[in-house]
């Protein structure tokens, strides 16, 4: 069966303050992706952008992003990513920048390393944290990841089973 | 696992906004970081001691050690006699890097004179052409080329020249060009860097170097100016101990490179 194939890009949006990181929202995220590809790669670009372009997971907690590209053409998309300086949203500019963890072929491999990544913060947190409580908080989170073998998700990572997508 | 460096994190005065971006930095993944003076004509300014900085240094993502800060003097070079090789001074910076305006100077920069890194301004169209004896020779003694993309990032007109200078510098020198940015957040992670090399000319193997190899390269090159012909590697005993109490290592030389082996 001819199987359409795509590569989805594991981002993190650093930003300088991290309140702000909750106003985001995968349509502004979106949206300032395709601008920014449109701006750096004209017509072109953005006629790429538009054929299977999508964002498919925000955690605006942690602020990671999933974005989707067709994979013929995603290090062309994936150059145009690093010009982002601010997203746009409900009116107001938040000035950040992506950071491109990991390349996948499909969601459950972005989705594993994304776990990883996680339990890695979890533990570099530990040595940073301020009081006795959170430092409890952590390493219950950190025990929560390694102890069941079903329930292997951080407590960060909403679970995500969308398998990659067969003919659309 | 390849070791990303970035060798350009411009100073400010300003404490807390260095510490950040050292921090970003560490979590992007980047192992070592240079802070870079810009040399004014009138006066070289002093480094500050790292340990002043910030203490402890934050771990790098991905790896267990701190991360590795450097110190790094660039000189803007519209005459000659702004560099001068034998001051003191410049042995307080663990790098050294030019900046040359004209093609003389450049000429000059690229066969004669001690350094390890030669800028190459994105700001305007340059005023000179590169030609092949120079760069080649400045390959051939270990020197890097350096262009800034943090310009690409703000404004189109300087995106422009970017790119130019960067592809013309890439076909002149095949390779051996490091990026490089300048912050406030416009710091990227390492693969972004070397998607950006893409745009620029180089092949997927080049880009990647160009963070990783070539910057490790040009640290090694900074260590050995530093040593009696790459032989004898002097190391303080102490923080305070004056040049007397140095104790002197002994390190294998591989002549062919004349790179120094060090073993930290």
């Amino acid at each position: 069966m001819v199987r359409v194939k795509s590569r989805y890009l594991l981002c993190e949006v650093n930003v300088s303050d991290r309140s702000r990181l909750l106003l985001l929202d995968d349509r502004a995220v979106a949206a300032t992706v395709k601008a920014a590809v449109a701006r750096i790669h004209g017509d072109y670009g953005a006629a790429l952008c538009s054929i299977r372009f999508s964002v498919k997971y925000l955690n605006a907690h942690t602020g990671i992003v999933f974005l989707r590209f067709p994979k013929k053409c995603y290090r062309l998309l994936w150059s145009a990513l690093p010009f982002i300086t601010c997203i746009e949203t409900r009116g107001q500019k938040i000035s950040c920048f992506l950071n491109c963890l990991h390349v996948g072929g499909t969601m459950r491999t972005c989705q594993k390393f994304l776990i990883r990544y996680n339990t890695q913060q979890l533990h570099r947190m530990l040595p940073k944290c301020k009081n006795e409580e959170e430092k409890q908080q952590v390493q219950k989170a950190i025990l929560n990841c390694s102890l069941t073998g079903r329930n292997k998700e951080a407590f960060e990572v909403e679970s995500e089973s969308e398998e990659d997508e067969e003919e659309e | 696992m390849s070791v990303f460096m970035d060798l350009n994190v411009n100073y400010t005065a300003d404490k807390s906004q260095l510490q950040s971006l050292i921090e970003t930095a560490a979590h992007l993944g980047f192992s070592t970081v240079a802070i870079n003076y810009v040399f004014e004509p009138t006066e070289i300014p002093a480094p500050t001691a790292i340990s002043e900085l910030m203490d402890p240094l934050p771990i790098v993502q991905g790896r267990s050690r701190p991360i590795r800060v450097l110190n790094r003097l660039t000189i803007v070079m519209s005459d000659a006699s702004h560099f001068r090789p034998t001051a003191v001074e410049y042995r307080r910076f663990d790098l050294l890097a030019v900046q040359p305006t004209t093609e003389k100077l450049f000429h000059a920069a690229c066969m004669i004179y001690d350094v390890d890194i030669i800028c190459i301004s994105v700001t305007e169209k340059l005023p000179f052409f590169f030609k092949r004896a120079p760069v080649n020779g400045a390959i051939e003694r270990g020197l890097v080329f350096e262009v800034s993309y943090s310009a690409a990032i703000r404004d189109s007109t300087r995106r422009r020249y970017t790119i130019a200078n960067a592809v013309c510098l890439m076909e002149t020198c095949k390779g051996k060009v490091r990026p490089l940015p300048v912050p406030p957040l416009d710091l990227r992670g390492p693969y972004d860097i070397t998607n950006l090399g893409l745009l620029f000319g180089l092949s997927d193997g080049e880009a990647k170097e160009a963070v990783s190899s070539t910057c490790r390269s040009v640290v090694l090159h900074a260590e050995t100016r530093k040593t009696a012909s790459g032989i004898i590697y002097t190391v303080k005993s102490c923080s305070d101990s004056p040049p007397a109490d140095c104790k002197s290592r002994l390190h294998p030389v591989s002549q062919s490179s004349g790179w120094l082996m060090v073993n930290e």
